[in-house]
């Protein structure tokens, strides 16, 4: 009962985060730009943008609770996709908008449907969520990962205040062309995306951006990953593949 | 109530590790090895999380600006691969012991 109660309520309260995230982005008087947002790479100290980010925090440490509490694996794979929309939300408030989309495509559509699968296959009843035996270990791990978090978030709070002061940095700048050097000109004639290394810095988290960082500073990096990527492949098959002697098992007895 | 209104990197970055402790919570207390395998996606997107805020970070440096997105992206994509390989590594496991209970997958025969 209670934990059917916990479920409802982690839904409702999605709902409600949900619907007060559309009313911020409609109503225009929230508007979601200021004037210390307009300069780049700002976050700008606005309400409505620190409320996007309690919204997403809350959606991901939620989903996540959910995930690791439920009995059925299915429930916990839809709270695992709740989590990774909330965590391509984050992405986009860190201006890393082609990663959020990578996220979603990735994470949440490849990769946890990859996990629904298996869990069919794997038709088995749930087990207890929490085990019994051992419960004075694990509740000292529990105690030790909760000393873990607040030290660590000591040590990462403390960091705020030397923030790079974004207003004294080199706001890049978007190039014309015409002005440029004869040289630069010459570099993009021949298909030199960048110009202007500032260009590069401006489209921060752009497709084309990390398109052209991967292809020029982590060229080897990109098709060691391909071919890893290869090598999971046929090693999935291979390892997931029944053997002969399994295959033959009903036909020879 | 100013750290509720002023955002900075290190509001991500408590929200990254607070992300990865619930994950390893769920790797140490849960007995399916399919949730432990969620749980370890999770602590992955922690780091994640992490590498994208600083990357924002120093974004004004042109030369750091995409370093970060690249090592998430890269990340993205090993987590896709060690996902894939695992779930095969249960199926398989799960053929031969049917049971997915870590506790008991202790031995390698019976």
């Amino acid at each position: 009962m209670m934990r059917s109660d916990f479920g409802r309520a982690v839904s409702a309260s999605a709902v409600v985060a949900l619907l007060a995230g559309l009313w911020s982005w409609l109503d225009p008087s929230l508007a979601l730009a200021s004037e210390a947002g307009e300069k780049m790479h700002g976050f700008g100290n606005s309400k409505p943008v620190a409320f996007l980010f309690w919204m997403f925090a809350a959606g991901t440490l939620g989903g996540s609770l959910f995930v690791i509490t439920r009995r059925n694996m299915v429930a916990a794979v839809m709270g695992m996709v709740a989590t990774f929309f909330a965590i391509a939300g984050l992405y986009l408030m860190l201006y890393a908008s082609f990663l959020a989309v990578i996220q979603v495509l990735v994470y949440a559509g490849a990769i946890m449907v990859l996990f629904v699968f298996v869990i069919m296959i794997l038709n088995k009843e749930e087990d207890e969520p929490w085990a019994l035996e051992g419960l004075l270990g694990k509740g000292l791990a529990g105690l030790s990962l909760l000393y873990l978090f607040v030290r660590v978030g000591q040590v990462l709070w403390s960091v705020r205040d030397q923030a790079v002061d974004l207003s004294k940095a080199p706001l890049p700048k978007l190039v014309d062309l015409a002005s440029q050097s004869q040289q630069a000109q010459d570099a993009l004639a021949g298909g030199l995306a960048y110009p202007d290394k500032w260009q590069r810095a401006y489209e921060f988290g752009s497709v084309k951006g990390v398109g052209y960082t991967l292809f020029t500073d982590y060229l080897f990096p990109f098709e060691a990953v391909s071919l890893v990527l290869l090598v999971a492949v046929v090693g999935a098959i291979a390892i997931a593949h029944p053997s002969a002697k399994e295959q033959k098992g009903p036909e020879a007895s | 109530m100013s750290i509720f209104y002023d955002l900075t990197t290190s509001h991500f970055l408590v929200l990254a590790a607070a992300l990865f402790c619930i994950g390893i919570v769920g790797v140490l207390l849960r007995r399916n090895v399919l949730i432990v395998m969620m749980s370890i996606e999770l602590m992955l997107n922690a780091g994640n999380i992490t590498v994208l805020a600083f990357s924002r970070h120093f974004g004004a440096d042109p030369q750091a600006a995409f370093q970060g997105q690249t090592l998430a992206l890269m990340v993205i994509a090993v987590a896709a691969a060690e996902a894939a390989v695992g779930l095969a590594i249960a199926v398989a496991v799960f053929r031969g012991r049917h049971h997915t209970n870590i506790d008991r997958l202790s031995m390698l025969k019976n």
